[in-house]
This record gives C-alpha cells, sequence and structure tokens, in this order.
C-alpha cells in the first residue's frame, strides 16, 4: 500500500477519549463493590459490553477489541503485555487500571481501523 | 501448504457462492492452530521458568513478540492481529477476564490459551486476536 495519511477525525483514535469512556464504565459498575466470587463474571461482562458500547457510538470506522481482567487483592503479582501487528498511523490502544482496596482491575482497549 | 491469498485472493460476486462485496480469503485463520502455537511457546518458554518478580515484566513482552512474530511465520498475510499475555501469581486470588469485540465475525477471530505453572504457583494467558485487513 502506498503512503496512507489518515485525512479526517474518522481515522484517528482517540486514546484519551477511549480512557475517560473505560473509567466511566468501570466506576459505575464496579463503584463501591467488595471482590465477590459469585458476581465478577457479571461484572467482567458487563464492563467489556458498556465500554465497547460507548465506543462504538463514536461512530468511528473501527473494528474494537475490549478485554477485562479483574483480579482480587491478595498481594499477588500480575503482569500483563500486549504486541500488536498492525498499522500504527491508524489503529491504536489504551489501557485502563482500576483499583479499590478488594480487586484490580485492568482493561485493554485495541481499535483496528477499517479501510473502506 | 498455500501462504497468502495471491491469486485465490478475490471479491465474490457470485462466482465464489459468496454475497457480494465479501471477500475469500485463502489462508483463513484457523484458530486450532494458532491455540496450537500459543501453547507449545508457552509451554517451551514456561516449563522451567520461576516466578521472579524483577523478571516477570521482561517476560510477558518477550513471550507477546514471540508469540506475534511466530504467528507472523504462519503466513496470516492479510491479517492484523493483537497479542495479549498475562501472567499472575497464584496465592488463592480470584481472577476473572472476559472480552467482547467489535468486528467481522466472518473473518476475524481469536484464539486463547492458559497455561498453569503449578511448581511455581502461577498462571499465563496466552490471547490473539486476529483482524482481516
Amino acid at each position: 500500500m502506498e503512503d496512507f495519511h489518515p485525512h479526517n477525525d474518522e481515522m484517528i483514535f482517540n486514546a484519551d477519549e477511549a480512557h475517560n469512556i473505560v473509567k466511566e464504565c468501570i466506576e459505575s459498575v464496579l463503584g463501591k463493590a467488595d471482590y465477590n466470587h459469585n458476581k465478577v463474571n457479571q461484572w467482567t461482562a458487563a464492563i467489556v459490553e458498556q465500554s465497547l458500547t460507548h465506543l462504538v457510538k463514536l461512530g468511528k470506522t473501527y473494528k474494537y477489541i475490549v478485554t477485562c481482567a479483574v483480579m482480587q487483592r491478595s498481594g499477588a503479582g500480575l503482569h500483563t503485555a500486549s504486541s500488536c501487528f498492525w498499522d500504527t498511523t491508524t489503529d491504536g490502544t489504551c489501557t485502563v487500571r482500576w483499583e479499590n482496596r478488594t480487586m484490580n482491575c485492568i482493561v485493554n482497549v485495541f481499535a483496528v481501523a477499517i479501510i473502506l | 501448504m498455500p501462504t497468502g491469498c495471491g491469486p485465490a485472493c478475490g471479491r465474490g460476486e457470485g462466482e465464489l457462492g459468496l454475497p457480494p462485496g465479501r471477500v475469500f480469503i485463502f489462508s483463513r485463520f484457523k484458530s486450532s492452530t494458532v491455540k496450537e502455537c500459543i501453547h507449545a511457546i508457552l509451554k517451551e518458554k514456561l516449563a522451567d521458568a520461576q516466578y521472579v518478580p524483577e523478571e516477570v515484566p521482561q517476560l510477558t513482552k518477550s513471550l507477546s513478540e514471540i508469540i506475534k512474530d511466530r504467528l507472523k511465520e504462519e503466513g496470516f498475510d492479510r491479517y492484523k492481529m493483537v497479542v495479549q499475555v498475562v501472567i499472575g501469581e497464584q496465592r488463592g486470588e480470584g481472577v476473572n477476564m472476559a472480552a467482547r469485540c467489535f468486528w467481522d465475525a466472518d473473518t476475524d477471530s481469536y484464539a486463547h490459551d492458559v497455561f498453569v505453572n503449578v511448581s511455581i504457583d502461577c498462571f499465563t494467558i496466552g490471547n490473539v486476536k486476529l483482524l482481516l485487513l
């Protein structure tokens, strides 16, 4: 492909905007909750689904991948890394870390442009 | 094994039995192949690994790079990919992970594999998403 230059806002992934969207979703779901084994499944599902819905509503020509991990706080370590093979001029990622007294939550958003 | 979609790739305008506008992909991503690939790498790299907190950040990074590079060699030419690796220490805590994707379910897909290292109380999740260009 020849040099491709994104020519409008629709082809630029705004990581800050995504960060805010995700953060609000996490807060609305986890809020003041404490870690609960029976509810965590439902929580992670709610976080990814709400975040995804809001991202799609931005109306950009992107495909999205949203992952969320919730971990009970016990002093154990957790490490995540990602590597992507994509077009860095259009595609982007954003990571949100959130924690309260009893749990840690990490949400990753990957946005991949659809070239029409 | 054919790699790439070279001459076998074309717009489906009826002759390939595809709806108009759909693209025929010869080297379509196979979830099982990718899963095997992730499993092999995790097994190879982690079987004798120790949980050293200082080294784990580097390990997660290098694992994700290795998986990405290995999959590039598999020849999914027309795919972009996202590789995510999570390594956690097991101290009896609960962990839950979820993902949702907004994409073309006909062409895009994912594979994942979990490797639990009993001897050093640590688990690793390898997660790959492939998206058609």
